[in-house]
């Protein structure tokens, strides 16, 4: 029973990473239909800026956040004016190739950089609760806490202000935003500026948890597609469902299936992955915009 | 260059000069046998080449599915990857013999591909490509926890033979075929179909073909091409283990090197490739570091600014500055000039 509620325990606080990880790329896929194959790699500049603060000046993690989030709001700001806008129109093939060129290059640069040795960062939060018979690492409890309130947060913001339902708008019909008046170029510019500042935020939260290394970015983008795949295109609920689904997944079969199981984990949400695409690829919770065909 | 144009016409130029490129490349190794230690050509050169010539076949095979059917495969080196572990294994723990194991290792690749195709080919656009990329790391993964069959992470040795003209000659031979089948295919009323499949899936559907069928055909023949790549690999290489052979970039040079070549073009993909391994060697050699990051780089250039390939835009249709150019040349060499061009399209015009 311990053994059973501890595995639910840790389950869920991956889960809450995962959602809070795949919120850029469903967003991003949702209103510009830009599948972000680099977005693995802005979690990891983030994991890597909050470790350098770290470091050099001995920042609390989360603190980093505020260094972050601004940070990569400017650079993703950037990278949509100079890259992203010419591929937009274009076959889906175009937008894969450059952010899987792009994703290359960021991940080597920071090997080039930072060499490829995995990197931990230190926290105060270094002690645990202990509920019942089950331990919860503090660290762990934050980063799940932080996670919902950011989903929160976003979410409120898509729902209530003005800025935010201009970006649901030009994802649902796009020419009929632009009719009304949205500047489309502007509301997907601060989009994916958003996007990617929320993606590396994760990164600063998952930074105190696990190692960090400049190759870590593929499995995560993969689980991300995974992830939006199960929730649907957009749909933050779906995401926070699915990123649940997932690591409670990968964390049951960690500690159930003896020997193995610890790969085994891994390999299940690929697996889930192309399962749910084939059974059902609109997605289990409906969707911000049609499956393109 | 239009009496150029003519001559290469009329004497078939094109066809002696790729007898003549096949007999150059037979003969290469020759003086490895007559006169080893004038070293004229040496082993590190035939290794090299042979290098290349897979790389030729796995971008043709990619082209088959890419190219042809318009379906993108992000993972296709995970058929590499199983040619090459079905061959270990069989070698590695079986003690078969090379020839035996590297048939396993396609038939492994063959079976996964239809599959594997039957379920993913039913997916459009992205989510294929997505769906693939999965399968692609979950198989690697898979492998690494197979660990009695397989060796897990610290992997299999092969018996090592280092005979290099002998899978140069094998290579040469395996490549002239593929290109050639693949030649073939372009110019049948299958490959028609695949095109069909390409430009409207829908439509092709409504006139009767079974596109499915089609797909998970060419998706298994493209398998099976690359499974035995991937044995060949093995027994040359003889050590694999699953980060070497389900390398990241794998599947990123193949697609570079077609799209690079000329996206759905027989001779695309061999040029493409050609050219692909000669940069790198060239950056292998003077900028090992950064090779990765220009070549991601190369990668973003050519799709932004030479979506339709090397050859892609001498093509005269493409609308490419170069292949207007071309297509004038071509009509000159027709003996058209612009006004009869013009009086022809103008006849054939509906009224």
């Amino acid at each position: 029973m311990n053994q059973f509620l501890q595995a639910s325990v840790n389950g869920i606080t991956l889960g809450g990473f995962y959602a809070v990880m795949v919120l850029g790329f469903a967003i991003i896929w949702g209103v510009m239909g830009v599948i972000n194959l680099a977005h693995g790699e802005f979690v990891m500049v983030g994991a890597y800026l909050t470790w350098f603060l770290n470091k050099q000046y001995g920042w609390e993690p989360f603190l980093a956040l505020l260094v972050v989030f601004p940070v990569m709001f400017v650079m993703g700001y950037l990278l949509q004016k100079i890259l992203i806008n010419r591929i937009i129109d274009r076959s889906y093939l175009i937008s894969l190739l450059v952010t899987f060129g792009l994703s290359i290059i960021i991940s080597n640069s920071f090997k080039l950089m930072f060499s490829a040795t995995p990197r931990t960062v230190d926290t105060v939060l270094s002690s645990f609760w202990r509920v019942g018979g089950i331990t919860i690492p503090m660290a762990k409890s934050v980063v799940l806490i932080m996670s919902l309130l950011m989903m929160a947060g976003l979410y409120l913001f898509l729902q209530h202000t003005r800025r935010g339902k201009s970006i649901r708008a030009a994802a649902q019909n796009r020419e009929a935003a632009r009719i009304v008046g949205i500047e489309i170029a502007a509301v997907y510019a601060f989009t994916f500026a958003l996007a990617i500042a929320f993606t590396s935020a994760s990164g600063t939260l998952i930074s105190p948890i696990q190692p960090i290394f400049p190759f870590m970015g593929p499995a995560l983008t993969l689980k991300a597609f995974a992830i939006t795949a199960i929730a649907g295109l957009g749909s933050i609920p779906g995401v926070l469902l699915g990123g649940l689904l997932l690591g409670l997944i990968e964390v049951f079969v960690a500690t159930y299936v003896p020997g193995i199981g610890t790969n085994l984990g891994v390999v299940a949400s690929y697996v889930l992955l192309v399962v749910v695409l084939v059974v059902r690829p609109q997605g289990l919770f409906g969707s911000l915009r049609p499956a393109e065909g | 260059m239009v009496k150029f144009v003519q001559a290469w016409r009329k004497y078939r130029l094109g066809k002696w000069a790729l007898a003549l490129l096949i007999l150059f490349l037979f003969l290469l190794p020759v003086p490895q046998f007559v006169a080893p230690e004038a070293k004229l050509v040496t082993n590190s050169l035939l290794f090299s080449l042979t290098q290349m010539f897979m790389l030729i076949i796995l971008a043709s095979d990619w082209n088959l599915i890419g190219g042809f059917t318009g379906y993108y495969d992000f993972g296709h080196a995970v058929f590499f990857g199983l040619g090459a572990y079905g061959t270990g294994v069989m070698m590695a723990q079986m003690g078969w013999a090379f020839v035996p194991a590297l048939l396993i290792g396609a038939v492994v690749a063959a079976v996964f591909a239809i599959l594997l195709g039957s379920a993913t080919l039913r997916l459009r656009g992205a989510y294929f490509s997505i769906a693939m990329l999965g399968a692609f790391v979950a198989v690697r993964e898979i492998i690494r926890v197979l660990r009695p069959i397989t060796g897990g992470g610290s992997g299999l040795t092969l018996p090592p033979y280092l005979n290099r003209p002998l899978f140069y000659y094998v290579l040469l031979l395996f490549m002239i075929f593929v290109v050639w089948v693949i030649w073939w295919i372009r110019r049948s009323e299958f490959g028609y179909t695949l095109i069909a499949i390409r430009e409207d899936e829908v439509g092709a559907e409504m006139r009767g073909i079974n596109t499915t069928l089609h797909k998970i055909v060419v998706f298994t023949l493209a398998a099976t091409f690359t499974g035995l790549v991937g044995g060949l690999w093995a027994y040359q290489n003889t050590f694999i283990d699953p980060d070497v052979v389900f390398f990241d970039s794998r599947t990123l040079d193949m697609v570079l090197a077609t799209l690079l070549g000329g996206l759905g073009t027989v001779t695309g993909p061999v040029l493409g490739a050609v050219l692909i391994y000669w940069l790198r060697d060239v950056l292998w050699a003077n900028f090992l570091q950064y090779h990765l990051i220009i070549q991601g780089l190369v990668l973003i250039l050519i799709v932004l600014f030479l979506p339709e390939g090397v050859l892609g835009s001498f093509d005269p249709n493409s609308g490419t500055r170069i292949g207007g150019w071309v297509g004038k040349i071509l009509r000159e060499a027709d003996g058209e000039t612009e006004e009869t061009a013009n009086a022809a399209e103008s006849v054939e015009a509906p009224v």
